[in-house]
């Protein structure tokens, strides 16, 4: 993690080339994947995870707080998504509206439990409210229809005024996943590289160090981390369609260790992508190593180990250093893998 | 209120029974600053081989196992105390020597690392005896149950807080007391000092690491009775030993052993009134503590909160 000079006109663009290019491959995934012996699902599934990854990478890796029980906004935001649809009013966009705004509030209650904490009691206090939020989901069988998870949730039609598109078909539902996703991700962006992204950098090095500059360590903590509980909690309503279901499954400690994983496996630590990169590896190896063997937690679990021990900076940060070494592509900054894995953010 | 001994009485052995589990996981947290999130699979893995030993085919050769069978119950449990943590303290070894490059570096590494420790053993032990629930043979003198007025009480419970508070009690001295201990401290608190005193830092380490692990091999083979054994019973222990320390406070014995008393009654209680949210109840405990205590009960300041 060498303190490399951060991309001054990559960092204050809406849109970088490198999105430009991620949209456009991940455009064209529906018309290949089927061949490639992979479905459409997995490609929803993954931009799903990749946006709730890079949602908890806000806590991890920009804010450097440990949280190991995230799954349970993911998991709010799936039940409020389903709960909204049969109580409130079937709205796509009222609901998943609902998702973002329950779980930022759930978020927002354990930031105030918490945002005073650091370190090991901060990690713990999160898995203590993770694993409550878990056992009320599971224990509250009127609501959340307990273990057998709340059914028969529906694709909502996507309205946009002028033209309104069914998402029953998995490919529709893919492009409608990809266009949120897109969005989001550029508003991640935009927040990251914001003032408000730079003090949070800064709290991540020392917070003693930014409370003497005046801010207000406390609120930025709990704010960053009601933020990304929230727009966990949107990826959870989007998953709830994805899934027709929303399941206490998702809020298990489990679950929550697997985001952490796919996150820093990826190289969430360093990178902006990083989270996206391990989404990818986790979800493909589940389902490439899954079909040649029972055992593949087993053979993600070495390679997890393996990459802590020899790359503990993630894979994103390992292709970082490889373009690191071609230090006159990196003066000039315009290698398409550099800025994809946009190398050297803040450290 | 004489209803509520039972249940006080319940809750203070499953108390013992969780300082028990937590005790490996707080040595290596207190004179290693390192979480130790394989300590679960350990304590499964002590549970595990405990039950092939005691069960009707252990690992040996052919005619060593049939003079082992012909040892009496109780010979055979008290040599599995002995051997099952001497295997579990093999891969204790093995998780040491893959934890050496992250020493000095960000606790996180240590922990995602037995995190990856973790998931490879629970995967081991699911390939190995399959998913279904085994039960640990105990010796006669210990099984069953006795009555107390009016009620019967289970043997093995008492048993188990008997051998929780005798073990707790010799870590102490281990700790406290000898000259061990005190380098072990020593090391934790000032590495740089201790390696130039000429004390063998990195053998102390894996010492300390591995006592470590047999202690959690030991603790899962007085609980597997209790609680069955299946491969979940890893991730059961594990966050209930990682509660105990945090509530006990990082760096503090008599802390953890108290936090495991007061996660037991907690426990123990709720469960006599509402058996549904009884391990709702240990978070709760948790929860409304370390908001108004920054480091737990007693805990000293660590490297671990930075």
């Amino acid at each position: 993690m060498t303190a490399t000079p951060s991309n001054q006109s990559d960092s204050v663009r809406l849109m970088t080339p490198a999105m430009l290019v991620l949209w456009l491959a991940l455009a064209t995934v529906p018309l290949w994947i089927a061949r490639v012996g992979l479905y459409p699902y997995l490609g929803i599934e993954i931009l799903i995870w990749s946006l709730y990854a890079l949602a908890f990478n806000l806590v991890l890796g920009t804010a450097g707080l440990p949280s190991f029980g995230h799954g349970a906004y993911f998991g709010i935001g799936a039940y409020a998504f389903g709960l909204c649809q049969f109580n409130v009013v079937a709205n796509l966009w009222v609901c998943l509206m609902a998702a973002f705004v329950v779980a930022g509030l759930a978020g927002a209650l354990v930031a105030l439990f918490i945002s005073h904490r650091r370190g090991i009691y901060y990690a713990f206090m999160t898995i203590a409210f993770g694993q409550i939020f878990w056992t009320l989901s599971i224990k509250s069988h009127k609501i959340t229809g307990g273990e057998d998870g709340l059914l028969k949730i529906a694709r909502l039609p996507a309205n946009f005024g002028l033209a309104s598109f069914d998402l029953a078909d998995n490919v529709a539902f893919y492009y409608f996943v990809l266009f949120v996703f897109a969005l989001a991700v550029m508003a991640l962006w935009r927040l990251v590289h914001s003032p408000y992204g730079r003090v949070i950098a800064a709290i991540k090095q020392s917070e003693t160090r930014a409370a003497h500059l005046g801010y207000h360590v406390w609120l930025y903590k709990a704010s960053i981390f009601t933020l990304s509980a929230a727009i966990s909690g949107f990826a959870g309503g989007l998953f709830a369609m994805a899934q027709l279901a929303a399941f206490p499954d998702v809020m298990s400690l489990h679950q929550s260790g697997y985001i952490v994983m796919m996150t820093l496996v990826g190289g969430g630590l360093v990178s902006f992508w990083g989270p996206v990169v391990g989404v990818f590896l986790f979800l493909i190896a589940r389902d490439v190593i899954g079909a040649l063997t029972n055992a593949w937690m087993l053979y993600f679990g070495l390679l997890f180990i393996a990459i802590v021990l020899f790359r503990p900076e993630g894979i994103a940060g390992a292709i970082g250093a490889l373009f690191e070494k071609h230090s006159a592509i990196r003066r000039q900054g315009n290698s398409a893998m550099r800025l994809l894995f946009g190398g050297g953010r803040w450290r | 209120m004489f209803d509520l001994l039972p249940h006080i009485l319940n809750g203070l052995t499953l108390g013992l029974l969780f300082a028990l589990i937590a005790l490996g996981f707080m040595l290596i947290v207190g004179l290693m600053e390192q979480i130790n999130l394989a300590h679960g699979s350990l304590f499964a893995l002590g549970a595990y081989f405990a039950m092939q030993l005691m069960g009707s085919r252990p690992p040996f050769p052919a005619d060593m196992a049939k003079a082992w069978l012909a040892l009496p119950l109780g010979w055979r449990y008290a040599a599995t105390l002995i051997l099952a943590p001497a295997a579990v303290g093999i891969v204790g070894i093995a998780i040491e020597f893959c934890m050496r490059p992250t020493y000095g570096k960000d606790p996180l590494y240590g922990l995602l690392l037995t995190f990856g420790a973790a998931m490879v053993i629970e995967e081991t032990i699911r390939l190995t005896w399959g998913t279904r629930d085994y039960v640990l043979q105990v010796p006669q003198a210990v099984s069953g149950g006795f009555l107390f007025q009016d009620l019967i009480w289970s043997t093995y419970r008492f048993y188990a807080a008997g051998i929780a508070v005798a073990i707790i009690g010799l870590v102490w001295l281990l700790i406290e007391k000898t000259s061990f201990g005190a380098t072990v401290k020593a090391g934790a608190h000032d590495s740089e000092i201790v390696r130039a005193l000429g004390i063998n830092l990195t053998r102390l380490r894996l010492l300390v690491f591995v006592f470590g692990t047999m202690l959690a091999a030991i603790a899962g083979i007085i609980v597997a009775p209790i609680w069955g054994i299946r491969p979940h019973m890893g991730v059961d222990a594990v966050i209930p030993a990682f509660l105990v320390i945090v509530l006990g406070g990082v760096g503090s014995f008599w802390g953890a052993v108290m936090a495991g008393l007061l996660v037991g009654l907690s426990v123990g209680l709720t469960g006599a009134y509402a058996s549904e949210w009884s391990l709702l109840s240990m978070y709760v405990l948790l929860v409304g503590v370390v908001t108004f205590r920054a480091r737990g009960l007693w805990g000293k300041k660590s490297v671990l909160e930075a």
